[in-house]
């Protein structure tokens, strides 16, 4: 709506000739959601299926065993971690990469995107070269007593390394429309700069931050490639719940890896329709203000 | 639609178009074979084995044998042929994979009823030390010392490391343990225990874990004396121990009949399983760290392959029908083991 509002030119009727015929809209619409049922529903439903096949009280006993319940912990915690971090970092470099001018800025811009090429194996075993035990930074690291390929930390680089472009790339666009004008002027009416950012820069750009670090939170609750390499796999302490589901499908328990599955994904979709829910009130709210 | 619906559909697509692309078996010059085989024993087959196979069928017959191979986790092998990958032979890990292929239908005749009980290899477990063992580790009991860093690879997406934690467990519970007395239940979980409090990583197979291991991961690795063997033969330096009591690690081979009688390959498919258990395979499995099971063969490689003090099978603890559900099933030992670990830290 908002779109809408701000552009004149959108505002005026439509020209007759630009209505389609209605049975163009109607073809594209089916094309559209059958492919999305297609793609998504369909898969998603036989993942539903198999967890309830053998009842509720089954899919719960799938859930009651400890393993089960620490991996998702486990999963809970590394990726709320990796998403708060996402969402700071993320930000910081989006603002960086658009706001300032340096040399090396077009590579650097280019370079955000790789993470999502490497196949996330070859990242879980980068980490591993990098950081584990005779790896290049493991003499440091051993000095100050951290742990990190085989431990937690590990876990969530590996999850920084495959969810990194997720909020830069939301926010990117965002900042570029943004006018920098804004910004130059509540500098030059006596705002401090952090002021500036606090007031003008983040609000305008919430939404942008909120979808990326909603899609980087998704992608590392469902991330299994990297951390199976990375983790070290213990149950109760480094599992997570993508490794443990492997685990159940290897060892002939489709249900006990679906129902875990099952959780995973309700935990995602209820975050995003909560946002998405949120985002339209505030659009509501700003609309009836 | 379940996973393996969709594996089979995967395979199905992929094995029409090789289908297509080759015309199977259209003129009599020629026969496929489709092997499904595990991941170890991949270079025996591909440049031993096969080959001489061919040039002896070739012989006999005037038919060139062309081979499609696949090699995969044993499981993950035996779940492709369940799910429609049709293999005309398995070559698997252990009994329990090919079983699963014997109960989808796919195998109709009694496998075991073949030479050595359709055993083609053997391995024992081993522990895997640094060089030159500079821990000292002699045997199981050694495992349990504080602070010693242990790999193995986890039992729930690796069916081959199901073995090491039922040598571990059998040994102890065989007597060999020092302070774990003979059949004594308790004490032998409590070994486990102890052992499993040391192991700080899983990887998802018996390969990869020993590739940690190699890239200097851990102080000691569960592992077969197949896998150090190959390894060292690629120049890697780590060496291993034969603990006093093991367990023998014994690799099924079986003709599926369903596929070779769609594919009409039956007398080639009987003439290679058959040629498996020769001099010549057999002698094959033992240049590449297997332990052959033919009696003869296996006195020419002794000195390569010294004898267990205590050399048992998975039927000390029930076979495997019985050792994955008291051992890894839901309320089994290890599974326990695990959870208290889990909740404990």
């Amino acid at each position: 709506m908002t779109a809408r509002a701000l552009d004149p030119q959108l505002q005026q009727p439509i020209s007759p000739v630009l209505v389609p015929r209605p049975w163009g809209t109607w073809g594209i619409r089916f094309v559209a959601i059958s492919y999305l049922a297609m793609m998504i529903v369909l898969p998603l439903t036989a993942i539903v299926k198999t967890a309830f096949q053998a009842g509720p009280v089954a899919f719960l006993h799938e859930l009651a065993s400890p393993i089960a319940w620490e991996a998702l912990k486990l999963t809970l915690l590394v990726s709320t971690i990796t998403c708060v971090i996402n969402t700071v970092m993320g930000t910081l470099t989006a603002y960086v990469l658009v706001r300032f001018e340096f040399p090396g800025r077009r590579l650097l811009n280019a370079l955000v995107d790789l993470p999502f090429a490497i196949p996330t194996l070859v990242t879980g075993i980068m980490l591993v070269v990098l950081y584990g035990p005779q790896g290049i930074a493991s003499a440091w690291l051993e000095g100050l007593g951290i742990q990190v390929i085989f431990a937690k930390p590990g876990i969530v680089l590996a999850l920084l390394l495959v969810t990194f472009p997720f909020v830069i790339r939301s926010v990117q666009p965002g900042l570029i429309e943004a006018e920098k004008d804004q910004e130059e002027a509540a500098f030059t009416l006596g705002a401090s700069k952090w002021g500036t950012v606090y007031r003008i820069v983040l609000p305008t750009l919430l939404p942008a931050i909120l979808t990326g670090r909603l899609l980087s939170f998704a992608r590392a609750v469902g991330e299994f490639g990297s951390v199976i390499i990375v983790a070290g796999n213990i149950p109760g302490i480094t599992l997570t719940a993508p490794v443990y589901v492997y685990g159940q499908i290897e060892s002939d328990n489709q249900q006990g890896a679906s129902a875990v599955s099952v959780i995973l994904m309700t935990l995602s979709f209820t975050l995003m329709l909560t946002v998405d829910w949120m985002q339209q009130r505030k659009e509501e709210v700003r609309h009836a203000g | 639609m379940t996973v393996r619906g969709i594996v089979a559909i995967f395979i199905l697509v992929i094995t029409l178009g090789l289908s297509v692309g080759c015309g199977r078996s259209s003129n009599s010059e020629e026969v496929v074979l489709t092997l499904g085989a595990y991941t170890t024993p991949r270079e025996v087959y591909s440049k031993v084995i096969i080959p001489a196979f061919q040039a002896h069928w070739k012989e006999k017959t005037g038919q060139h044998v062309r081979f499609q191979e696949s090699y995969l986790g044993s499981g993950a092998q035996s779940r492709a042929i369940v799910g429609g990958f049709e293999a005309d032979i398995a070559a698997l890990s252990l009994e329990a994979d090919i079983d699963r292929i014997a109960r989808a239908g796919l195998i109709t005749h009694d496998w075991k009823s073949r030479s050595r009980g359709g055993m083609v290899s053997t391995s024992i477990v081993v522990i895997a030390v640094r060089p030159g063992n500079p821990l000292k580790i002699q045997d199981w009991a050694d495992l349990t010392r504080p602070g010693l860093n242990i790999l193995t690879p986890d039992p729930k997406t690796s069916g081959g490391a199901m073995w090491n934690i039922s040598a571990v467990y059998g040994a102890a519970l065989r007597g060999f343990v020092a302070g774990v007395p003979e059949r004594d239940h308790t004490a032998a979980r409590d070994f486990l225990s102890k052992v499993f409090r040391n192991v700080t990583i899983m990887d998802k197979g018996a390969r990869e874990s020993i590739t940690n291991f190699e890239r200097g991961v851990g102080d000691v690795a569960l592992t077969y004396e197949n896998e150090v063997l190959v390894g060292q033969q690629s120049g890697q330096t780590y060496e291993y121990v034969i603990p006093q009591s093991t367990i023998l690690i014994e690799n099924p081979v079986a003709l599926i009949d369903k596929h070779v009688d769609a594919h009409g390959v039956r007398p080639v498919a009987e003439a290679f399983l058959d040629f498996l258990w020769s001099k010549e395979a057999q002698q094959a499995y033992a240049q590449f760290g297997l332990r052959p099971v033919d009696p003869d063969v296996a006195e020419e490689v002794r000195d390569q392959y010294p004898p267990v003090m205590d050399l048992w099978k998975i039927e000390f603890l029930g076979g495997w029908e019985r050792a994955v559900p008291d051992l890894f099933g839901p309320d089994g030992i290890y599974t326990q083991i695990s959870e208290k670990r889990g909740m404990s830290q």
